[in-house]
């Protein structure tokens, strides 16, 4: 009896030990825990795809083809897994401005919820002043992002301020002003700007376009994504930013302890307002990227839903630039993957934004998986010591 | 049956790179007053948390009435007639005190003998006759956020009452309350111990031991060091063994030398949230070379007054003034600039930025100056060189220097790296709120001692603290404030430590 | 103006006792924002099983109106063990985690639902049809002037939210269970040393607050639109948490803000059909209620108090 319990225990011990092992480097947790979390996802997801008798695997596969990753069995005239890749790079380039604008947040302590309102306003800003206008290239493209810029951190600001001033939690007014307006701007859309064939906006001037469509280079026809080179290089600034400036020190404390940052004697209020509004223009530039760059028109009455796959990237990415590089890259193949999954697989696109759902939910436990690693570690050490004594 | 209601045989409790309790072994009598004495972090509250059921002990035994007992939860404790009042009373602000005290055992009525509900007439008027019982004075129908504190131990008290407990643990129950509190708790424990119940109390003060208790078991750094008579034991030599080695109760201190006013407070008023006065028409002034105390019982506004001076509370009336210019209308900033350096009551909320590195927490006042800051970006180089200075300076002690995380270092080196930050802001004023709370004797020894310097170089100090002694032991002037009013200022020579209580009560001699 | 009290009513009444849900898990320390996904996926989980039940078994879907109330509140209660999970159990912050069950709530109802469709029944639908809840109006009561509207063309479930509702005021305030709670948002310390399990008490009030929403989120399906369809992600779930915070986290009150939004809403539309506006208004006049919501907060959020240790992550070694 009392054998089967040591061997019991030794296998638990060994198992914890193994987990220990893959996770419990702090150094690489950074990597280690997310590499799990999606692992964990993939396999709840492919319970569910065999559920539904489909081979996961071959789903899987058929995610990576969709998205330009694995070449396809055959591709149509003037494409191939470039154009393919290319068009996850347009995809993917707002996506990592919308996580940016997530992170900024959430390193000042807010938690932007906004972001889809945020851009839908960004974007439509854009298009109604540069878009239809005349304006050649040169002018247009800046004036887009800039206006962009502007729209989004406004909005952001004001959510900002009202959190400063009447103490109103930035969810609540986020989610009440991304109602209000999709339902405002829908109305301008439907009264001014539809297409009626669409029912879209009219397309906008491929001057003010921020991907260069259809190129032709190689006997391929490509969409050059000009924002993502931006995208880069601003996920380094923000970085740098937060790292090494004074405001970025100011937010982060503020993110910290707001308490003991005001008696430190930071102006807590500016920089939530800051924060917000720096935030709200990530948020902006990702709206210009998106309807101004992936799409040439916006629909009307729906917020883009990627305002909310962008909190599971940026939580996936544990709030770093970098780390959200990674996985907005790994987001953006679940999500463009997926209607080439669908329609070779038969599994429904909509698993995909089950997959980032579930994604999302085991990110949230990442706080707790680090400091449950800690302890058992300790436990772990000190069980081990014991036993070495006796 | 054993002679001994509570024993506790041989206990070991370790925490992660701590043994708080080795091998303890305390018995105690039906009917006693027994005392716990040792220094914060000694192991005192740890014990008692095991008999209250709160931890587990890692090894050794515990015995109630003569049989061994495994007490996993606080429930079962109270099923052992164990009560404890804790340190920080647990009690519902917006609940009455009937309410707090059923809580967890609320007696049940029923409507149409279907719906059952909470019978709280019933239960009102029982602790109403159980209050009277014991001279407890306490209104059950009155709400907790309405009562002071020496009322809402009162009502922790019947709650162990109420709940029947026949030992109660009292930790540390009289750090709170004035010396006539004091009188009238100490007043109370004798009843109850006349009543028939056991008592053990945890305390660092040697006079209350002295005073009620009849054994005194003394711990230090999770040892037991002794167990004493205490009738046939003198104060100094329970001191003594407390500590471990000789104590000097007076800190040196030579006299004070007056200079210019620094600091003059005139007529401040100050409203909290609900629009209530916390804080009525005080004026008081701060010389250069003096150090100022206001005693006074917590949450009677005297926190606020610090706060209004560093520009965290608004002010409702009257004027700050430093060194002659009114500065009431400046920013918490800009206040610093002029001269304020402030260490605050609750370190770790106010005073750090907990997941910040030590050395971004030692230049969190000065980070946006040159030469910490040149065109917006921080120089990292010039903070780490700065903190470095600091730890050696001031001895701060953590395991990776510069780059720990505060949260991870001791609160005696949290208070240390405060102290060291505020002292390097050279401000003319310094305000120091409860410096020493919850630090064990040598670090409040060289605390205070730092006080003392920083009066001497000249500087004008403000010192709050609800540790009567500590204002006795250090201060040049005190101000005592009841209910937001300065009831007194007056030389620390002129006042002896039982007048300065019944200020503190609000007693207009 | 009939009209108005009807349709406010109809509209007040789910949106009430969601934020009495609310109300249970906030005042018991839990931050819930997860509500607009609770009342979405209780609404799914009761719309699917009476439609499959009627098509299974060959009942006619309108009798089964109780059966899918029941069914959407077990529903709402499955999905709120999720924010009890990760909020209680693995300490998250309370926010994300409401934010995550959001959007999760609402990929997996729209995955399921047309998954559910196309498999059961060969339909490309993201819709669930669940049928007309038959009104009704009580004869003489209905008779009194102005006020009697009140007992006119009555959906039956805002009877059963009203009976709810009294219930939930009753456990609340009146017995041991609700005495527990509301001391776990203020203090949880004190709950715990009166030797009662803190997590236990917050993870029942999470569970009703799950229920109470599906319950919310199926009467909107009846009384919006007679099926579940992704459109029930309206943010009537945040709008029932604006309603709280104006209620200041006590039930009656919060009634009073709910019967504002409800006449606002109602009043709008009815404005909008006065003036025979184009019916492109239609979505100016839908942004009522987010637009006062903000401007109640606006006023309102400064003088409320939350339940002091509203969000807190509870630990127990911590004092």
């Amino acid at each position: 009896m009392r054998e089967v319990k040591v061997v019991e225990k030794d296998k638990k011990n060994h198992f914890t030990g193994f987990v220990l092992k893959l996770l419990g480097n702090e150094k690489w947790q950074f990597l280690t825990i997310p590499i799990f979390l999606i692992a964990l996802s993939f396999v709840v997801a492919s319970v569910i795809i065999l559920i539904l008798g489909k081979n996961p695997l071959m789903a899987f596969f058929n995610l990576m083809q969709g998205a330009g990753i694995m070449p396809k069995p055959s591709y149509a005239g003037y494409k191939s897994i470039l154009t393919d890749f290319l068009t996850l790079l347009n995809f993917m380039t707002p996506m990592i401005f919308a996580s940016l604008a997530v992170a900024v947040a959430l390193k000042g302590g807010l938690f932007n919820i906004g972001v889809s309102g945020q851009m839908l306003l960004g974007g439509y800003l854009a298009t109604v002043l540069v878009g239809y206008s005349g304006l050649n290239a040169f002018v247009a493209k800046p004036l887009v992002l800039i206006i962009g810029i502007l729209g989004g951190a406004m909005l952001g600001g004001v959510v900002g301020f009202l959190k400063h001033k009447f103490n109103i939690n930035e969810v609540v007014s986020s989610i009440m002003f991304n109602y209000i307006i999709q339902y405002v701007l829908s109305f301008f859309i439907h009264t001014k700007y539809i297409d009626p064939v669409s029912r879209q906006s009219k397309y906008i001037n491929s001057a003010a376009r921020l991907t260069l469509v259809n190129v032709e280079r190689f006997g391929l026809k490509m969409d050059l994504p000009l924002g993502f080179i931006m995208a880069i290089v601003l996920s380094i600034g923000i970085k740098l930013f937060l790292d090494k400036s004074r405001v970025g020190f100011e937010i982060k404390a503020v993110g910290a302890n707001p308490k003991g940052a005001r008696y430190a004697g930071i102006n807590v209020g500016k920089t939530m307002i800051t924060t917000m509004a720096l935030s709200g223009a990530f948020a902006g530039i990702a709206g210009a990227t998106y309807y101004l760059g992936y799409f040439a028109s916006i629909q009307p009455r729906v917020l883009p839903s990627m305002g909310f796959d962008a909190i599971a990237v940026a939580l996936l990415g544990n709030n770093n630039p970098y780390g959200i590089l990674a996985s907005s890259f790994i987001i953006s193949i679940i999500e463009k993957g997926s209607t080439y999954m669908s329609s070779i697989a038969g599994v429904r696109q909509e698993i995909a934004s089950v997959i980032t759902g579930l994604i999302l939910l085991f990110s949230a436990t990442n706080v707790y998986i680090q400091h449950k690693i800690r302890t058992t570690k300790e436990k772990y050490k000190y069980n081990m010591g014991k036993e070495l004594e006796e | 049956m054993s002679e001994y209601i509570v024993e506790m045989r041989n206990i070991t409790k370790r925490f992660p790179g701590i043994v708080a309790n080795d091998d303890i072994t305390i018995q105690i009598k039906k009917g006693e007053i027994y005392a716990l004495l040792g220094e914060n972090g000694a192991g005192k509250s740890t014990l008692m948390s095991m008999l209250f059921g709160m931890y587990e002990p890692d090894e050794g035994e515990i015995w109630i009435r003569g049989e061994k007992v495994n007490i996993d939860s606080p429930n079962f404790a109270t099923k052992l007639n164990i009560g404890m009042v804790h340190q920080h009373f647990k009690l519902v602000e917006n609940y009455t005190i009937a309410e707090n005290i059923i809580l967890g055992i609320e007696p049940i009525k029923k409507y149409l003998g279907l719906f059952s509900h909470v019978d709280l007439k019933g239960a009102t008027e029982n602790i109403a006759r159980l209050s009277r019982k014991y001279g407890l004075e306490v209104d059950p129908s009155k709400k907790i956020e309405d009562i002071n504190v020496s009322m809402q131990q009162r009502v922790e008290i019947l709650k162990m009452l109420y709940r029947e407990a026949e030992i109660l643990i009292f930790d540390e129950p009289t750090a709170v309350l004035t010396p006539q509190e004091i009188d009238f708790l100490l007043e109370i424990i004798e009843e109850l111990k006349r009543g028939g119940k056991t008592i053990i109390l945890i305390t660092h003060k040697l006079e209350e031991i002295k005073r009620i208790a009849h054994r005194c078991a003394i711990l230090r750094k999770g040892q037991l060091v002794d167990v004493l008579d205490v009738k046939n034991t003198a104060t100094r030599e329970m001191a003594n063994l407390m500590v471990g080695r000789e104590v000097s109760f007076k800190t040196e201190k030579k006299g004070a030398c007056f200079q210019d006013v620094v600091l003059e407070v005139r007529n401040l008023s100050i409203k909290n949230n609900d629009d209530f006065d916390v804080v009525k028409d005080v004026s008081f002034k701060v010389h250069g070379g003096e150090v100022f105390a206001i005693a006074g019982v917590s949450g009677n506004g005297q926190v606020e007054i610090a706060d209004a001076i560093a520009g965290l509370t608004d002010i409702f009336q009257g004027e700050v003034l430093l060194n002659g210019k009114d500065i009431s209308n400046y920013s918490i900033r800009k206040r610093t600039v002029e001269g304020i350096s402030y260490i605050p009551e609750d370190r770790q909320t106010y005073g750090l930025i907990l997941d910040f590195s030590l050395a971004e927490n030692l230049a969190l006042k000065e980070y946006y100056k040159e030469p910490f800051n040149h065109n917006g970006l921080l120089n990292r180089n010039v903070i780490n060189e700065y903190g470095e200075g600091l730890i050696h300076k001031y001895d701060i002690r953590s395991s990776q220097g510069i780059k720990t995380q505060v949260r991870q270092m001791s609160g005696g080196n949290q208070q240390k790296a405060i102290i060291g930050r505020e002292i390097e802001l050279k401000s003319s004023l310094m305000i120091f709120v409860q410096p020493t709370r919850g630090l064990d004797i040598g670090a409040i020894e060289n605390i205070q001692r730092m006080i003392i310097e920083e009066r001497d170089k000249g500087k004008a100090i403000l010192l709050i603290s609800l540790e009567l002694d500590e204002i006795m032991n250090i201060a040049d002037t005190i101000g005592v404030i009841y209910n937001g009013e300065i009831q007194k200022i007056a030389s620390a020579d002129a006042l002896t430590t039982n007048e300065v209580g019944e200020f503190m009560m609000g007693v207009t001699a | 103006m009939d009209t108005l009290i009807i349709d406010g009513l109809s509209f007040a009444l789910p949106l009430f006792i969601m934020s009495i849900g609310g109300i249970y898990s906030e005042r018991s320390g839990i931050t819930n924002l997860a509500i607009e996904g609770l009342q979405g996926f209780g609404a799914f989980f009761g719309a699917l099983s009476v439609v499959l039940l009627s098509h299974f078994f060959n009942i006619p879907i309108q009798k089964l109106f109780y059966l899918a109330l029941l069914l959407s509140m077990v529903g709402g209660m499955i999905f709120s063990l999720l924010h009890g999970l990760l909020s209680i159990k693995f300490k998250a912050n309370q926010v994300i985690s409401g934010v995550v069950i959001n959007i999760l709530a609402m990929a997996v109802t729209v995955f399921l639902t047309t998954q559910i469709n196309n498999m059961v029944f060969g339909a490309m639908s993201d819709k669930f049809q669940i049928g007309t809840s038959q009104r009704f109006t009580i004869p003489l009561l209905s008779k009194i002037p102005i006020l009697g509207a009140i007992f006119k063309n009555i959906y039956p479930f805002e009877i059963v939210i009203v009976f709810m509702a009294i219930f939930a005021y009753y456990v609340f305030y009146k017995t041991r269970f609700g005495l527990r709670l509301r001391a776990c948002g203020d203090n949880p310390h004190s709950v715990d040393a009166a030797g009662v399990e803190v997590s236990k008490v917050q993870f029942k009030a999470v569970m009703i607050s799950g229920a109470l929403s599906g319950l919310g989120g199926i009467s909107f399906a009846y009384s919006i639109s007679t099926n579940f369809s992704p459109a029930i992600y309206m943010g009537y779930g945040y709008l029932a948490i604006a309603a709280l915070i104006f209620g200041n986290w006590e039930i009656l009150p919060t009634f009073g803000a709910c019967l504002l939004f409800g006449f606002a809403r109602a009043g709008g539309y009815y404005m909008g059909q006065l003036l025979k506006l184009p019916s492109t208004f239609s979505d100016l006049i839908m942004t009522l209620p987010y637009v006062l919501t903000l401007l109640l907060l606006i006023f309102f959020s400064k003088t409320n108090r939350a339940p002091r240790a509203l969000g807190e992550i509870y630990d127990k070694g911590k004092r």
